[in-house]
């Protein structure tokens, strides 16, 4: 994460760590999810052949974001608080611009509610690292 | 920092906010059918109503429309009185005999206590309310393709001089904001038509899902100071990619 947040922390991954156990996306689809639809997770891994290999991907939370820029109705903006890039549901029109222009695919369509989906840090306490048992996730 | 009464709760909320940004900010919901949050308050639809009154004030409170009432020190605000709901009544009375066929509008009087319409029904199959959301997103976007033709009961919304909607650049965000789903666009996963123009997506390089359409491209591209080619990839396919490459990386330095 480039900026630093107002709470001083940042999500630390230590990709060395990761079994690809995949609790971090379980915690994450639960956390976000309404009871009875497990959401998607924000964050992923990949098992590239056990640790050391693994790789956790999340969203880096650019300083200067492709998807901030192309939004065309500034519905994805900076938490001062977290330092994280967090869409803004009630703003967003779902055109998916951002989804495209994000360089890494950190950006996905809900399906259901047609509105552009990522990782907001879960608003300072992220529960992928509260989950992670090999603290390959943390936040500190 | 301005206070009121809100359905008998304190409500605090800052200069600038309307009556209808202070009650959802406090959990009361106010319905609301031309209202969306990326654009400008516009008063169309008139679903928002409440009755408001300053706290010192002995004459009846006043129907004001939500969305565009700035939030008062004071106020006295009732978001679901007997008199609120006849207003909203009256309102989808209205809406039902535009839009008979508008299952969003049915549904909506239904929940309001408007089982049907007092007037006489309008028999185009119209499921337009003229909220202008359409209209007003295009031109929030910057492509300013369609807008409202006609006057009076002949309002509609249609491309200039009904034609092929020139600057359209079928992002489809007309459709997707429209409340009732009165727009209409047909999509397979080479092309996409709306407006009378039939405009050709842009495929993922990886897995050939549609990503947008071309003109979308080439619109967003321009806005965001990126190259067109930036927009190759589905969302899938770059996390791949990425994933892939720190894998290569971390390999490297080990």
């Amino acid at each position: 994460m480039a900026k630093a947040a107002v709470n001083g922390k940042r999500l630390i991954v230590t990709p060395d760590r990761c079994t690809s156990c995949r609790t971090c996306e379980l915690a994450c689809s639960f956390r976000h999810g309404a009871p009875n639809r497990p959401a998607v997770p924000r964050l992923r891994t990949f098992d590239f052949g056990g640790p050391p290999k693994n790789v956790i991907l999340t969203c880096f939370q650019c300083d200067d974001a492709a998807c901030v820029r192309v939004c065309p109705v500034t519905a994805l903006v900076r938490s001062g608080e977290t330092g994280a890039i967090v869409v803004l549901e009630r703003r967003c029109i779902g055109c998916g611009s951002c989804a495209v222009a994000c360089p890494f695919g950190q950006i996905e369509m809900d399906p259901v509610k047609l509105l552009a989906r990522k990782c907001d840090l879960c608003g300072g306490d992220p529960a992928c690292a509260a989950f992670c048992p090999t603290k390959a996730l943390e936040y500190r | 920092m301005i206070a009121m009464d809100i359905d008998g709760r304190r409500v605090v909320t800052e200069e600038g906010r309307t009556l209808l940004d202070a009650a959802r900010e406090a959990g009361i919901d106010i319905p609301t059918l031309c209202h969306h949050e990326a654009l400008e308050p516009f008063g169309g639809c008139r679903l928002c109503v409440v009755e408001a009154a300053p706290a010192d004030s002995r004459g009846p409170a006043e129907l004001v429309i939500s969305c565009l009432a700035p939030a008062r020190d004071g106020l006295v605000v009732r978001t679901a009185s007997e008199r609120v709901k006849e207003a909203r009544r009256t309102v989808l009375d209205l809406l039902l005999a535009r839009c008979p066929t508008s299952d969003v509008i049915r549904r909506l009087a239904a929940e309001h206590g408007v089982p049907r319409t007092s007037f006489p029904e309008s028999t185009d199959g119209s499921k337009c309310i003229l909220c202008m959301l359409c209209e007003r997103v295009c031109a929030k976007i910057g492509a300013h393709a369609i807008g409202g033709a006609g006057k009076s009961r002949g309002k509609r919304i249609a491309a200039p001089f009904d034609l092929a909607a020139e600057d359209c650049i079928g992002c489809l965000a007309c459709a997707r904001i429209c409340p009732t789903g009165h727009i209409g666009y047909e999509e397979t996963d080479d092309e996409r038509k709306i407006w009378g123009r039939t405009f050709r997506m842009v495929k993922c390089e990886v897995t050939g899902r549609p990503l947008m359409t071309e003109e979308q491209r080439s619109f967003e591209a321009k806005r965001a100071g990126l190259p067109e080619d930036w927009f190759t990839k589905c969302p899938e396919s770059k996390r791949r990619e990425t994933a892939e490459t720190i894998a290569k990386a971390f390999e490297e330095v080990r």
